[in-house]
């Protein structure tokens, strides 16, 4: 079907060519389904718009083959795309004119490359919007863009790519931007699309978890090289490439628990534009070794016992003939008996957690909403953002905060540093309540860390500037015992004295987030917020701030309250878990109880969505919700029960549900009774 | 925002140099004026008025006889003066007020913005007459008239960039510190604020020059007989036709002047704020 030879492509640059892919090779058979893995810069996102031929001027293309069915895609690329080959990106916000209805959107490939008339392409438009399993289709076809909540954009998108019935569908990222129970509904609908068109898939993503679920075959890049390829659950399960295996070692897993610490690959990408004619993860691999220097080839590998990568059958009978794997390192299967190294020393005992530290009570924060921003779907003047929210973190403990995007996460971190202020509760810092306008004391002693890297340093301020301000601000040091600190939080952070003069622009993602951390730091906090602090990073730089924000904790007994959508992460690094929804917490209690049954049924459906490696069979106990967030809900009653698969009737939506405890520590908000709620299946292991 | 934030290092675009070269040759002039006039430029020869340009008056001589390009030479610095002085009132005025707003939402917001709506709703040279009108004129007269006529708009673009720049996480973290207002504003907003202000400040002088020209033409600039570039040309007036070198020296310096002005900034906003290119004002 597709089929691309040693595909090499450069970008001009002022620095010289950017050799951006090497010698690419894939295939993909007709109906099938290959994931495309990789960190950011490895030239995930390049392959695809060399695909299509959308690539800028600037950039120059050879490959040995690049054939899709029985045409030569460099010629042909023009004519397929749209046609026989159908595009998502990630951001479906940025796919959809905002000035023209959805309907038209769809309809305008059927009219372009079948010739359809307007009328008949706009029928066909609805049944397609239908198809994608969006409710009342008629209405979202009439409707713009903004009137659609992300989930529903992305259908629009997916609908408009399947227009004309393509054969391949080139999928970048295209879950990346939504939130995990949605990302589900629409793993959903591309498997159920797999299963009922045949369409052959080609998914772009940084997440494994997602890949393992709709593909059978996977490839992994690493700065522009294959470095493995092969049958998604034999790779996954028993990866041979070093980097592979690097990059499964660092990845937090919701069902692995936050035991042990993570493995992070040490250093970054290297530099494309003299690329390495050896191995060219030489530089961060653990295992290099004489021989390493030498250029590599793609040769297939000795396949490791089947045994091993054992899934529960294939429920959906995705499964064709497995491919070979093949591997970019001369010593794979020599070193397939050995661990990936540890980092470091194994990590000192955890000293106890202490007291309490921060308690809130009943805060409350509304939004008014803005005139041209009002929501066709909830014509309300005002938004709760946080409803009545109350917690207490003690000294040196992390409780970790989940929910959708809109839950109220951000705000209530940013109510509880009094960075917003607060409509109604109170906070109190070791019992001392906290004024609306704290003084530099609670400044002090709590701090955030945002998700931004980019946006969290000052652009115009070298490193050491960024960090002496908070120093002299508290009045912790001056003069020579300042510039003693800096280098002190630089060291606390792992960057070198040498960063002291860097500005923001000449650091990488990971080392930009590590300076906010030691600004966050500097003042020596009791409590820091840490708002989505990884989420932009990937997965190897991730796991080396994870493992430092753990050391920090230890050494510093410093408390976290963690903010992610990410439950992988979150089950990493938290004690306690408080699950958000709509500006309330619905279930809250220690991580290993939150993460088992009994659920709240908005956790166990936050959770069975969390696409988890290897763990395929999952997907039949699945627990899907309905529409998203955004949805609206009863006045009254509990704020989750228009959405909740098992709400018992119309007492959910008069009375707020009572709080019950469901274990030490462990409460749940919901109607339905304790022993019920135990029944339910664990959402992350496998079904029994 | 992330454009404009990222670090200045690109190569100097060539409008940008030419641009320079140009103002800095104008620049050099005003300021070796006095010396390298050939006459005195105040100086009456009523036995050489009305001289077309010759070898020993290159740009002729006006109804009194006196050198046009020594008093063309001797009025550069006038032009200058009123551009950048009235565009550094402007700017010292605005920038505060558009900072301040931005900062302090609300009340202050209001009186500020609707103060500014109310002066960008007269036109330009009404208002510098308005201001002129009840003074005595003069040159610190008019660079200060002009410089108030563009503060409304300094402060509308300080407070669109600094409404932006107030939402990055930077900030929100001097906000977690505790920060006061004139650490935020001065040290976190300002220096990343520069890059679009710099930008309009350059175009802004091309219309400050202009406006000052035009105020001296109306009378309410430098009075005679001084050599004010926009005054020469009022003064040329009634022998446009038997002497029309008088008017158009002086208008063809300032003609340069703009356009170098001009270039110089569409250079910046080209070197500094890439996003604009090739965006018509």
């Amino acid at each position: 079907m597709l089929e691309v030879a040693g595909l090499s492509l450069a970008y001009a640059t002022r620095r010289g060519a950017v050799q951006a892919l090497q010698g690419v090779s894939l295939a993909i058979p007709r109906g099938g389904a290959m994931g495309l893995v990789g960190e950011s810069g490895s030239g995930k996102s390049s392959l695809v718009l060399a695909l299509l031929g959308l690539l800028g001027k600037g950039a120059s293309l050879s490959a040995e083959r690049m054939r899709f069915a029985e045409d030569d895609l460099r010629a042909a690329a023009a004519r397929l795309r749209g046609a026989r080959i159908g595009t998502v990106f990630q951001d479906p916000a940025g796919a959809l004119n905002p000035a023209l209805r959805v309907g038209l959107q769809v309809a305008e490939p059927l009219m372009q490359h079948r010739g359809l008339a307007p009328r008949a392409a706009l029928a066909r438009a609805v049944e397609l919007l239908g198809e994608m399993g969006l409710p009342r289709p008629a209405e979202v076809a009439d409707a713009y863009p903004h009137q659609l909540s992300g989930g529903m954009k992305q259908r629009a998108v997916i609908a408009t790519a399947l227009a004309c019935e393509p054969e391949l569908l080139l999928l970048d990222e295209p879950t990346t931007a939504l939130d995990v129970t949605v990302e589900a509904q629409i793993l959903d609908l591309l498997e159920r699309l797999r299963r009922e068109r045949g369409v052959a898939m080609l998914l772009v993503s940084h997440n494994l978890g997602i890949v393992d679920r709709l593909c059978e075959e996977v490839t992994v890049l690493y700065a522009g090289r294959v470095v493995e390829q092969g049958p998604v659950q034999a790779l996954l399960s028993a990866p041979l490439h070093p980097y592979t295996r690097g990059l499964l070692a660092a990845l937090p897993r919701a069902d692995r628990g936050g035991m042990q610490r993570l493995r992070p690959i040490p250093g970054s990408l290297p530099d494309l534009t003299r690329p390495d004619p050896g191995c060219h993860f030489r530089p961060r691999c653990p295992f290099a070794a004489p021989g390493c220097e030498a250029p590599q080839a793609l040769r297939p590998a000795a396949a490791p016992e089947p045994g091993r990568g054992e899934r529960g059958g294939d429920p959906a009978g995705l499964v064709r003939a497995a491919g070979v794997r093949r591997v970019l390192c001369h010593r794979a299967e020599a070193l397939a008996g050995t661990p990936w190294p540890a980092e470091e020393a194994p990590p000192a005992a955890r000293p106890p957690i202490g007291g309490t530290l921060l308690e809130a009570e009943g805060l409350a924060k509304r939004f008014r909403l803005g005139g041209g921003v009002l929501r066709l779907l909830a014509p309300r003047a005002e938004v709760r953002a946080v409803d009545g929210v109350s917690l207490a973190l003690r000294r040196g403990e992390v409780l970790g905060l989940v929910g959708e995007s809109g839950s109220g996460k951000s705000t209530l971190g940013r109510l509880l540093l009094r960075l917003l202020p607060a409509d109604a509760g109170a906070i109190r810092l070791e019992g001392a309540p906290v004024p609306a306008e704290p003084g530099p004391g609670f400044r002090r002693r709590a701090q955030i860390v945002f998700q931004n890297p980019d946006g969290s340093l000052n652009p115009r301020q070298t490193v050491e500037q960024a960090l002496l301000r908070p120093l002299l601000r508290f009045g912790i040091a001056s003069g020579a015992a300042a510039e003693r600190e800096v280098d002190r939080l630089l060291e606390l952070v792992r960057l070198g004295p040498a960063y002291r003069a860097r500005y923001p622009h000449q650091m990488s993602g990971g080392e930009k987030q590590r300076v906010a951390i030691a600004r966050a730091l500097a003042s020596r906090p009791d409590l820091l917020v840490c708002d989505e602090a990884v989420s932009a990073l990937d997965v190897s730089v991730q796991a080396a701030v994870l493992n430092l924000l753990e050391e920090l904790r230890d050494r510093l007994g410093v408390g976290y309250l963690f903010i992610s959508h990410d439950i992988g992460v979150v089950a990493h690094i938290a004690d306690r878990i408080a699950v958000m929804y709509r500006g309330g917490v619905v279930e809250e209690g220690p991580v290993e109880a939150v993460l088992a049954p009994p659920y709240h049924p908005y956790t166990q459906a936050l959770l069975s969505a969390v696409p988890l490696l290897g763990r395929r069979e999952r997907a039949g106990a699945r627990l899907r919700l309905a529409g998203d967030v955004s949805t609206p809900a009863p006045a009254r009653g509990c704020r989750f029960a228009h959405r909740c698969p098992a709400r018992l009737g119309p007492v959910c939506e008069e009375q707020a549900p009572p709080p019950r405890l469901a274990g030490p520590g462990h409460v749940i908000a919901c109607h339905r009774p304790l022993e019920e709620l135990a029944r339910a299946p664990h959402a992350l292991l496998a079904a029994e | 925002m992330s454009a404009a934030l990222s670090a200045p290092g690109r190569r100097l675009p060539r409008s940008l140099l030419l641009g320079l070269v140009v103002l800095g040759l104008v620049l050099l002039l005003a300021a070796l004026g006095p010396f390298l006039a050939p006459y005195d430029p105040d100086a009456f020869n009523m036995r050489a008025r009305l001289r077309p340009p010759s070898a020993a008056h290159w740009f002729g001589t006006d109804e009194f006889g006196r050198d046009v390009f020594s008093r063309v030479l001797a009025g550069a610095h006038h032009s200058l003066l009123m551009g950048f002085g009235a565009t550094a009132i402007s700017l010292a005025i605005g920038v505060p007020l558009g900072l301040i707003a931005a900062f302090r939402r609300g009340l202050v917001e209001e009186a500020i913005m609707r103060g500014v709506d109310l002066l960008i709703s007269l036109p330009p040279v009404l208002l510098g007459l308005l201001i002129l009108a009840v003074t005595e004129p003069g040159l610190g007269k008019t660079i200060l008239a002009v410089g108030l006529v563009y503060v409304p708009i300094m402060t509308r673009i300080a407070r669109a960039v600094a409404l932006d720049l107030l939402a990055e996480e930077f900030v929100e973290a001097a906000r977690a510190r505790g920060e006061g207002a004139f650490h935020i504003l001065a040290r976190e907003i300002l220096p990343n604020a520069w890059p679009p202000l710099i930008v309009e400040t350059a175009l802004r002088v091309t219309f400050a020059i202009l406006l000052g020209s035009a105020l001296s033409f109306l009378g309410l600039g430098p009075q005679p007989p001084a050599s004010e570039w926009g005054l020469m040309i009022a003064e040329s007036r009634p022998f446009i036709s038997e002497a029309p070198w008088i008017g158009l020296a002086p208008g063809l310096c300032l003609c340069l002047l703009l356009i170098a002005v001009n270039v110089v900034g569409e250079g910046l906003r080209d070197l500094l704020d890439p996003r604009l290119k090739g965006r018509g004002h």
